[in-house]
């Protein structure tokens, strides 16, 4: 059996900038958007410093900016992921395809998005028609950049030289295979719902720090993010599992699965009964 | 959140100043200079310029179709403020360019510091006189390289 599969993950480069280049000539494009992602966040922020307005209780211009980060954070994640593709997808033409596609949809989310904070008005759940019709082509667009992580899932499960121990390996094909289900579930029934506020104010003001999540109801806001975010969460316990357990032991990585699995369900069904995220918090 | 709008108009000022000090440092630091005040600088002005222009454009009168509507734009005072910056950025930018483009065409660098002065208090004309002093050179040669 190969030494190389036993070890948790391929030794790390030596320094951050080796990693980044390692990281950027795995996925350039994704790199890209990440970078652009970024970027973008620069004149957003200065926005948000200079516009006294405010929408739901907060900065106007506060959406957008987490809009920006968490494209960001997603990009560079499937690029760094992007190392444990089998070798030469990236060069197939079906990919540069779908890949170029998931970045423009992104590029034309943060417009959507930031234009209507420029305009003063909603973006998701928008009253309007033209807004709402704005709204479906932005869900539409947003299935689309999320699929990324089902097409990512299936590649790595076939790639049978990533280099990763069986545990860590598992971990990130079970976490990128529940991430769209997830994220349709919760972001698809806000969407029809008309809003993610389930019986408390519809304010962002006074809601949990740096989120904003509703206090005084349920928010189906909280269920969408850890959906969003199991990608990151099961691969990151796949490492610490693959040094608790042992490298070859996949058992923790799946019943953790299962276990967030009926977190986000749990968080889900919370807020459709109106009660808050944590309501310990008070 | 607040801005005060003056505030940031004096620390725009004094950021594009420290820009225009660099290029008049470039002789001995060309790529540094090349740098900062060609890129850095610029790109700091048009982060601010940027987010002013996102933050107040919707709530303001007027255009770019009439000298009229220009005028009524400005009357938003954050957008006036805006419009500075945009001086502010390319005017420095059309700095460093001139520093990099006399560089290349040997042009002394006594004759481009009265441009970037000029350039420096009224823009477009200091790009003029150095685009006369390049092709009164070398109007063959150097005359139309961008």
């Amino acid at each position: 059996m190969s030494v190389i599969a036993l070890d948790p993950t391929s030794p790390p480069a030596i320094s951050p900038a080796s990693f980044l280049g390692k990281v950027r000539n795995a996925e350039p494009g994704f790199f890209a958007f990440a970078l652009l992602m970024l970027i973008a966040m620069a004149p957003t922020g200065f926005a948000a410093f200079a516009d006294p307005r405010e929408f739901q209780g907060v900065d106007i211009w506060l959406k957008p900016l987490k809009f920006e980060f968490a494209l960001f954070v997603y990009f560079g994640t499937l690029a760094f992921f992007a190392l444990f593709l089998p070798k030469g997808t990236t060069g197939k033409r079906w990919y540069r395809l779908f890949s170029g596609a998931v970045g423009i949809a992104a590029v034309l989310e943060i417009i959507w998005i930031g234009g209507a904070a420029a305009l003063g008005t909603a973006s998701h759940f928008n009253q309007t028609l033209f807004g709402a019709i704005l709204y479906s082509f932005a869900g539409i667009g947003a299935t689309l950049i999320a699929s990324a992580t089902a097409v990512y899932a299936v590649q790595i499960a076939r790639n049978t030289v990533t280099g990763l121990s069986p545990a860590v390996k598992e971990s990130l094909v079970t976490g990128l295979a529940l991430t769209l289900p997830l994220t349709l579930i919760s972001a698809g029934t806000m969407s029809q719902m008309g809003t993610h506020f389930i019986g408390g104010a519809p304010t962002d003001a006074g809601g949990v720090p740096l989120m904003g999540w509703s206090r005084d109801g349920g928010d189906l806001r909280a269920a969408h993010f850890f959906a969003t975010h199991v990608m990151h969460f099961i691969p990151a316990f796949g490492l610490v599992s693959a040094a608790l357990f042992g490298p070859t032991n996949r058992w923790p990585v799946r019943i953790l699965a299962v276990a967030f699995t009926a977190f986000v369900l749990f968080l889900f069904g919370q807020a459709l009964m109106g009660r808050p995220f944590l309501p310990l918090l008070g | 959140m607040a801005m005060n709008a003056d505030a940031v108009f004096s620390l725009s000022n004094t950021v594009a100043l420290a820009g225009w000090l660099v290029l008049l440092a470039s002789p001995f630091i060309p790529r540094v200079a090349d740098r900062i005040a060609g890129i850095a600088i610029p790109a700091l002005l048009a982060v601010a310029y940027s987010g002013l222009v996102l933050a107040f454009w919707s709530s303001a009168q007027g255009g770019f179709d009439s000298l009229d509507n220009v005028a009524a734009l400005f009357r938003t005072r954050e957008l006036l403020l805006a419009g500075w910056i945009h001086y502010l950025a390319f005017d420095l930018f059309v700095g460093a360019w001139i520093v990099r483009s006399a560089r290349q065409a040997a042009v002394p660098f006594l004759m481009v510091v009265p441009c970037l002065v000029l350039t420096f208090l009224f823009g477009p004309a200091g790009l003029l006189a150095f685009l006369a002093i390049r092709a009164a050179r070398k109007p063959a040669a150097a005359a139309f390289a961008v």
